[in-house]
């Protein structure tokens, strides 16, 4: 029997676990998943959380509502991976042997290096922690300067500090405060968007609600004596509530056993999701350095090719089954708005569909029951 | 040709715009100041991100050779 281990269990390791559990028989292989935390969050529900409070209900979830029965969960953290003696060593103080592995430890969120998030000027929306402070400085704010900003790339979900900056212009005109504050919108390139076509109508709808657009932001460092950001390029630009998105790396054990690059992030083969230089290991999901978005979306388009050449492995077969760089990605551009890009390794990102009510519906009110229901659980 | 030694090549090829500029950004955090990148793209929008960002960093554009299917740019860190 093979012992098959998927380190991490967000949403990119634990559909891989389920997938995995279902396809092969239990006497042949045991799916076993290393994760400490018993719940999972559906993550895309923090870009709203600053702005009005939800149960939590909605969108977290126990860990047995989303893994199967047939996947064994160790319920700790692994600490170092051995990958000669094939052995993974655990918090919990036993050592794990693998005949294959799949890394799904996701990116960590590096606030400690900003060291700037215990200021009550300084926000971020990707830990849930992070959300609540946030939501009530938003409560709180009178009026003034705001501004929005990544501190590096890559970060989960492109599109989410946009997104934000839309959400929050429109709760401020709820709430009268539109005329009382500037928002400036910092990016690390020469447009607001990654992809040029959708950047103009990203642009656009910054014009036409009086976003401020700073072109080639690289967050440098925060002054926050005098609440001023300063970028790689030499600007420093003043706030009164800033909004800055955490630098993401690779996990501990990642980085511990040698496995990531300089920020921590696994080299992966972008077609088959080997990772390189390493024999029976996979990557997938935000912790590869893979030329394609920090996303759920991308890891469950990625799963089907890692799937299949861990099987062609196991069979003693060449994995030869190749990703294509096909995920899709959804854009809230208000409360009621949303659009929908797809991309692959072939073409860049096309839209379907702008402003489009019916996108935001499926989004909004839809996509969370499909993640919960399906996707997690390895259905779809 | 100017002799200079890379310390970080990244291939961005088959990647599209801003996947090499972030790979080139990525590489400036990670380099000592001196050192020269290289940079691999087959995506057309680099050809006028790059030289941009380059001017309003203030490093140094070495060179971009044209290859066959794609442009290696070169890049020293100034500061």
């Amino acid at each position: 029997m093979k012992n098959i281990v998927i380190v991490g269990g967000g949403f990119a390791g634990i559909s891989i676990a389920n997938k995995l559990a279902k396809k092969l028989r239990r006497k042949d292989a045991k799916v076993i998943l290393i994760e400490p935390k018993e719940i999972n969050i559906y993550e895309p529900q923090f870009v709203f959380l600053g702005f009005k409070n939800t149960p939590q209900s909605k969108f977290i979830k126990p860990m047995n509502k989303v893994l199967s029965g047939k996947v064994n969960w160790l319920r700790t953290t692994a600490l170092k991976i051995d990958s000669e003696k094939r052995t993974i060593a655990l918090a919990n103080g036993d050592t794990l042997h693998y005949d294959y592995i799949v890394l799904a430890t996701g990116a960590k969120m590096d606030v400690e290096s900003v060291n700037a998030y215990d200021d009550e000027n300084i926000h971020h929306f990707y830990l849930l922690d992070a959300t609540k402070k946030l939501q009530e400085a938003l409560k709180n704010f009178k009026g003034g300067t705001i501004v929005i900003s990544p501190t590096t790339v890559p970060y989960k979900c492109p599109p989410a500090p946009a997104e934000f900056t839309f959400v929050l212009e429109k709760f401020l005109r709820q709430r009268n405060l539109r005329d009382k504050t500037t928002i400036k919108y910092l990016y690390p390139l020469m447009r607001p968007y990654p992809e040029p076509r959708v950047s103009e109508k990203v642009q656009k709808n910054f014009d036409e609600r009086g976003i401020e657009f700073g072109e080639f932001f690289n967050y440098e460092t925060v002054d926050k004596k005098n609440s001023k950001i300063i970028s790689l390029e030499g600007e420093e630009i003043d706030y009164d509530l800033l909004v800055l998105i955490p630098p993401h790396k690779g996990h501990k054990v990642i980085i511990e056993s040698g496995l990531g690059d300089r920020e921590g992030f696994v080299s992966a083969n972008k077609f088959t999701l080997k990772v390189n230089d390493h024999e029976n290991m996979y990557a997938i999901g935000d912790c590869t350095n893979l030329p394609i978005s920090k996303s759920g979306a991308a890891a469950h388009f990625a799963s089907d090719a890692l799937i299949k050449n861990l099987i062609l492995e196991i069979d003693g077969k060449e994995p030869t089954k190749k990703y294509n760089g096909f995920t899709v990605c959804f854009v809230v551009t208000s409360f009621r708005r949303s659009l929908l890009l797809v991309f692959s390794y072939k073409y860049p990102p096309r839209k379907i569909g702008l402003h489009n009510l019916f996108l935001y519906g499926l989004f909004k009110k839809s996509f969370k029951i499909v993640y919960f229901k399906a996707l997690i659980r390895g259905y779809l | 040709m100017t002799e200079y030694e890379i310390a970080i090549e990244v291939d961005a090829r088959g990647s599209f715009c801003p996947g090499p500029m972030m790979e080139l950004i990525k590489m400036i955090r990670q380099a000592e100041v001196g050192e020269h990148l290289a940079l691999l793209s087959s995506d057309e929008g680099t050809r006028t991100d790059v030289p941009a960002w380059v001017k309003k960093a203030n490093h140094e554009l070495v060179e971009i050779i044209n290859l066959e299917d794609h442009d290696k740019y070169i890049v020293k860190k100034l500061h």
